[in-house]
């Protein structure tokens, strides 16, 4: 009991980190229209400026986590203005390919500057887990928890309560209404993937931060796993990509503890094929109810 | 009175198939100006160039004595123009309140916004009554008056009417027109396009007849009465 207790404690917090970058993927998606590929890729390159911020300036922790958010920005904007502003009318298949040749050309380019590919990175926390009622909680779990439920308010309330996050809902709903009613979608559109793009970053720094160390895995990683949240979350939906992450970090937890760590991702996978298989409605519950009204 | 809105030899294009070509017209200050012609004749590719939607290949469009041609529409509705676009295209999932302030998105103050949409309320009650609600929840003539009264939050000089009666009910389309001929009546000037010719030329002070892209004919409603070629042909469409 207290082992199932444990790992549900563990998935939530490995969870958290998947919604979090679900959160940024999510948020390209349902506003654009578009999949980024390079979403992890950029992050990964913010992640391997950090690590050289690292090496050359031993820089503490909250330096390397502006650096990490920025330099992720900066590889958004670069995406933003290569792949997605000109086929912003055009074709989605258009954009999402020319979204694959960025991430491999930033990976390249992250792997050129960094030729050890492997590096360490200073840890959040060092000391002991912290201890209560049998139950173990790390303290990069527990801040990783911390954010990704900070960011869900912060963004909630920046979508529901400003100017920005109007124009954000208006064309989300509808593009030509919204341009009609003198919202600038171009303009929108690059301050949403820099948000994205900025939530991804701190994903990414708070995940290396807890591993302790930034390999060049980390960018196929941070799109799969976005994706996938996405996708179980019902895609293009910001709370079901929280969701999403969640479940996903549940089942991997738990099915690690009782398969095995080789099943680990199998049964996250072999979970979303049986859902889409039962329920092929649940990908396109999202961009249906908005075609149709 | 003086144009407020003047085109001149307008051509829009869509690749090679030009849908406009060469269309010139003039919206006098305070008028309803009506815009005829079959489906397809480039009534709302008209609208869309103008109000920045589609960048027209060739021709002017000059508003309050400014070439507006080609600015991209958030340009355009801060100059004064708002378009009420056909089938309404509220925003679904967002409320009705929502909307209007959407469509005041250029507008700095929010206490006079805040005003505005207490006074389109007065106008239209039945937004009021739904004033919380998701707006993908209103019929038909109210998603109507919302898009109406959304274009209104811009405070726009001229107001571009695509087919506001369009798939309504026989009773909605009355109401539809007694809010254009209020709105004229508060000084408010219109280009309607309208499938409608019935309706739209009793509320009507000019006209233009769009067809293949071309303004083939133009006058006052009175004079189209009495031209058995034109009732014959455009006004044989209309739902009485």
């Amino acid at each position: 009991m207290l082992d199932l207790a444990q790992n549900t404690l563990d998935g939530l917090a490995l969870g958290a980190s998947y919604s979090l970058l679900a959160l940024g993927f999510t948020l390209i998606f349902g506003v654009l229209r578009r999949m980024n590929l390079s979403y992890g890729p950029a992050v990964l390159f913010g992640c391997y400026c950090a690590t050289w911020t690292h090496l050359n300036f031993q820089a503490g922790l909250i330096a390397l986590a502006v650096v990490t958010i920025a330099a992720t920005v900066l590889a958004g904007a670069y995406v933003e203005r290569l792949c997605f502003a000109p086929h912003r009318r055009g074709s989605a298949v258009a954009a999402m390919v020319a979204s694959f040749a960025l991430w491999m050309q930033i990976e390249e380019v992250a792997m050129l500057a960094m030729p050890r590919h492997i590096y360490p990175f200073p840890q959040l926390f060092e000391g002991a887990p912290l201890q209560f009622a049998g139950l173990s909680l790390p303290g990069d779990a527990l801040v990783m928890l911390a954010a990704t439920a900070a960011v869900c308010v912060l963004l909630h309330r920046l979508l529901y309560r400003s100017r920005f996050g109007l124009a954000v809902r208006a064309a989300i709903d509808n593009p030509l209404a919204a341009s009609l009613a003198g919202i600038d979608l171009a303009r929108t559109f690059v301050l949403v993937f820099a948000l994205a793009s900025a939530i991804g970053g701190l994903a990414g720094y708070l995940i290396v931060a807890s591993h302790g160390q930034v390999t060049p895995m980390l960018g196929m990683w941070s799109t799969l796993k976005g994706l996938l949240a996405m996708m179980l979350g019902g895609l293009g939906s910001l709370p079901g990509a929280v969701l999403g992450g969640l479940a996903l970090g549940l089942i991997e937890a738990h099915s690690q503890w009782f398969f095995g760590p080789q099943a680990r991702d199998l049964v996250a996978y072999l979970l979303l094929f049986a859902l889409l298989a039962a329920r092929p409605a649940w990908m396109t519950r999202w961009t249906t109810i908005r075609s149709a009204s | 009175m003086a144009a407020l809105l003047s085109i001149q030899d307008l051509v829009t294009a869509y690749g090679k198939i030009e849908a406009l070509k060469g269309v010139s017209l003039e919206v006098a200050e305070g008028s309803i100006t009506c815009l005829l012609g079959p489906n397809g004749a480039g009534k709302t590719t008209l609208l869309f160039t103008t109000a920045g939607v589609l960048k027209p290949r060739s021709g002017t469009i000059r508003f309050a004595g400014k070439d507006i041609a080609g600015h991209p529409p958030h340009r355009i509705v801060r100059t004064g123009i708002a378009l009420v676009p056909e089938n309404r295209l509220v925003f679904p999932q967002m409320t009705v309140i929502e909307n209007l302030r959407a469509g005041a998105y250029q507008r700095s103050g929010a206490g006079e916004i805040e005003a505005d949409i207490d006074r389109l309320m007065q106008r239209f009650p039945r937004l009021r009554e739904r004033a919380a609600q998701d707006a993908g929840t209103l019929s038909g003539g109210e998603q109507q008056m919302l898009a109406v009264a959304r274009a209104l939050m811009s405070r726009p000089k001229l107001l571009l009417m695509d087919e506001p009666s369009l798939g309504l009910a026989p009773l909605v389309v009355e109401e539809i027109f007694r809010i254009i001929s209020d709105l004229h009546r508060d000084g408010t000037t219109i280009l309607l396009v309208e499938q409608n010719a019935y309706m739209a030329l009793q509320v009507a002070q000019h006209f233009y007849l769009i067809e293949q892209g071309k303004v083939t004919f133009s006058g006052d409603p009175g004079s189209l009465e009495q031209d058995e070629v034109i009732r014959r042909a455009y006004l044989g469409t209309a739902r009485r």
